[in-house]
């Protein structure tokens, strides 16, 4: 029965890999339309990924569209040695961690200002989603990607490692250290969010 | 109990199923045998829960594929836009002008830093001059050169060249500032030592002379701070001490031998006349140039005879400048005419000297051109008591006051005083300090009480305080009662006397004329 269900739960998979890859073929032969159902396909997982991995919606779209240009690019340059969603994502991450760079770099050279409590003590208008997401964001960007990749995106260990370009075992431990630092931080709400 | 972190990353790992076969059943095991385990599998799955549901998923973005197609259009158009590439290109275009100029002239760089070296040493080569023109070398110089090894490069500033050998005995020179004046005098002293007499004195004198234009030719220094030393100098000094020694030796052999070391006994005149063409034969057209910027050898032919030559003009020229100069300086001046028949009568050259200088002109007087008798003057001494005596009796007088009226209420009398010369208030002043400072002091009552007069406009009498005037105007004013006194009498009469008119006014002016009008007026 497991099997069977597992087989099952492949099939769409296999379909789509052969999907994106006729697709880009097609691309690659000369009908750019197909870019679009491409496009169409991954468009709002590659938001939702950099959405996640940004923690905020600024500059989502802006990112995005500069992931997709660069897959449109270089999509004739494709070796159909990965999926192309490990390929898509990993542009994605790496356009992320380029605006992280970047916005680090800047808020060396803005003025300083009060930071804002992430937590406030919990009461019944307190969003319990906000607190966590909160949290989460405050991990660092090694920290926090594959574990959004994971308990977010729903990818596996080697997903994320193909998207991070690291080991499957640095996944793992990455993930393990995230939580123990969101129990950290949650750890004074541990009653309320009945941790 | 530590927790075992191992453990709990396979925990992390197996609520997300992530682990293999054994190490899921390894860890299963040992979360049924740990309640602790079990207790971290419950936190950890209702954190995944937490962080599983706490980001909403994104909006869509209606307009996201329309701006996605628009910027690919626009960077496809612009893929070939030639401006990003103009400075690309301006760069290759360069590159390859550059080159080509080198391949063709290989030499172009060396050649532009050579010009660059030669411009600086030609800027330091400019108006080398001689150290003796520059320094004013004197024998006593030359011969501390000759001992001490030093030879003063700017008197001014007691910057002397330093000649030495180091502990190998390779020659070196320095520039350097000197303090030490010890030095002064010595070959006086080296003289004095040897007992030369008057004409030996001179032979040495010429002999240390002959050497200055060598070691002048030697040492060239200029305007840009820099020196130029021909490495020759070193011979140079060894020679001329060795020319001194031996002379020195020659004529006062017992004087020498008490005073030089041994070793220093071994010169002879044919050693040193091979020394003179030895040095002599040396190549003399380098020359080693101390600049401010570096130090570096050079070729340098210095012309002695062309440099003399050159300073021969420049003293011709002076000398002719300096006429020029006593020209310019004779003045030629308008005689009054009323005096100019004097001018016959004496030789006006020899009457005036004049001196200029940048700020003043001194002419001095020479022969006075009138012959004026003496004049027995009086000792003035003997008369300035006369005069201050004299002078002490002088006073102020001040111009006429209008005429006075005295009385009021219609029996008004008018008078006119004496009226003074006018001549303002004279001033004597002779000779005495005294006299000025007393009058500055009347003058200053006067202007005191003329206020007070000007306060009370009633008293119209002027106050004097110069004595002789207030006695001269009191008379005047008692000859005046006089007549009043008079005139009131046969008013008086005239009214008391019967059959004449008596009309209210008359009443009146009886009442008026009273004796109080008659106290007024009397002083």
């Amino acid at each position: 029965m497991d099997y069977e269900q597992n087989e099952n739960m492949q099939q769409p998979k296999i379909l789509s890999l052969d999907d994106d890859f006729s697709l880009i073929k097609q691309f690659i032969d000369g009908d750019e339309s197909v870019f679009s159902e491409l496009l169409k396909r991954h468009k709002e997982k590659v938001r939702n990924i950099i959405y996640l991995t940004l923690s905020n919606s600024d500059g989502v779209d802006d990112i995005a569209q500069e992931v997709f240009i660069t897959v449109y690019r270089h999509l004739k340059s494709f070796r159909f040695e990965s999926q192309f969603t490990t390929w898509l994502y990993r542009i994605t991450i790496n356009k992320c961690k380029d605006h992280l760079r970047k916005k680090n770099i800047r808020s060396i050279f803005l003025p300083l200002k009060d930071e804002e409590p992430v937590f406030e003590s919990i009461n019944e208008d307190t969003d319990i989603k906000h607190i966590v997401r909160n949290a989460i964001a405050t991990l660092p960007d090694k920290l926090r990607i594959p574990l959004v990749l994971k308990d977010l995106e729903g990818f596996s260990y080697q997903e994320i490692a193909d998207t991070m370009e690291c080991e499957i075992g640095t996944v793992k431990s990455r993930i393990f250290r995230a939580r123990e630092a969101l129990k950290k931080i949650l750890k004074p709400l541990e009653k309320e969010l009945m941790l | 109990m530590k927790k075992n972190n191992t453990d709990i990353e396979l925990l992390s790992a197996y609520v997300d199923g992530e682990l293999s076969t054994a190490e899921k059943k390894y860890i299963e095991e040992k979360i049924k045998s740990s309640l602790e385990l079990q207790k971290e599998l419950s936190d950890l799955k209702k954190l995944k829960e937490l962080t599983s549901t706490s980001v909403d998923r994104i909006s869509e973005s209606p307009f996201f594929e329309t701006r996605l197609y628009a910027s690919i259009n626009e960077q496809n158009s612009s893929k070939f836009n030639i401006k990003k590439w103009i400075p690309i290109s301006a760069l290759t275009l360069f590159t390859l002008a550059l080159m080509a100029v080198l391949k063709f002239n290989p030499n172009l760089l060396e050649d532009i830093i050579k010009q660059q070296e030669s411009n600086i040493i030609g800027f330091y080569k400019e108006n080398l001059q001689p150290l003796l023109y520059a320094a004013n070398l004197t024998n006593e110089d030359i011969f501390n050169f000759a001992v001490y090894q030093e030879l003063p490069l700017d008197n001014t500033n007691n910057q002397i060249l330093k000649l030495g050998y180091d502990v190998k005995g390779t020659e070196y020179f320095e520039i350097k500032k000197s303090d030490d004046i010890s030095q002064n005098n010595n070959l006086q002293k080296f003289v004095t030592a040897l007992d030369f007499d008057d004409e030996e004195i001179k032979k040495i004198d010429s002999i240390i002379g002959s050497y200055s234009e060598q070691i002048s030719a030697l040492v060239l220094v200029n305007n840009q701070n820099a020196v130029a030393i021909n490495p020759n100098i070193w011979n140079t000094r060894k020679l001329i001490l060795a020319d001194i020694l031996a002379f020195a030796e020659k004529h006062a052999a017992s004087n020498f031998n008490k005073m030089i070391p041994e070793q220093v006994m071994q010169f002879d005149n044919h050693s040193i006349a091979k020394w003179v063409n030895e040095a002599k034969s040396l190549k003399d057209d380098q020359y080693i140039f101390c600049t401010p910027d570096s130090i570096f050898k050079e070729d340098f032919v210095f012309d002695m005879t062309e440099f003399e030559k050159n300073m021969e003009k420049m003293t011709e020229d002076l000398a002719e400048l300096s006429e020029q100069k006593a020209v310019l300086r004779e003045y030629h001046f308008k005689v009054d005419s009323s005096i100019s028949k004097q001018k016959n009568n004496s030789d006006w050259t020899k009457q005036f000297k004049v001196f200029v200088d940048s700020d003043l002109i001194k002419v001095s007087i020479q022969n006075v051109a009138i012959d004026i008798p003496e004049i027995d003057l009086p000792n003035f001494d003997s008369i300035a008591i006369v005069i201050h005596e004299a002078t002490q009796n002088v006073r102020s007088v001040r111009p006429p006051a209008p005429p006075m009226t005295v009385g009021n209420k219609g029996y008004n009398y008018e008078y006119n005083t004496v009226t003074p010369k006018k001549k303002g208030r004279t001033d004597v002043n002779l000779d005495s300090l005294m006299h000025i400072k007393n009058m500055q002091n009347d003058k200053n009552r006067i202007e005191q009480k003329e206020r007070m007069k000007s306060n009370s406009k009633e008293n119209s009498i002027q106050f004097f305080y110069n004595d002789s005037l207030i006695l001269m105007q009191n008379q005047e004013l008692k000859n005046e009662m006089d007549k009043l006194r008079r005139e009131l009498q046969q008013f008086r009469y005239d009214l008391t006397k019967p059959g004449e008119i008596d009309s209210g006014q008359s009443k009146k002016s009886r009442q008026q004329v009273k004796p109080v009008d008659l106290d007024e007026i009397e002083i």
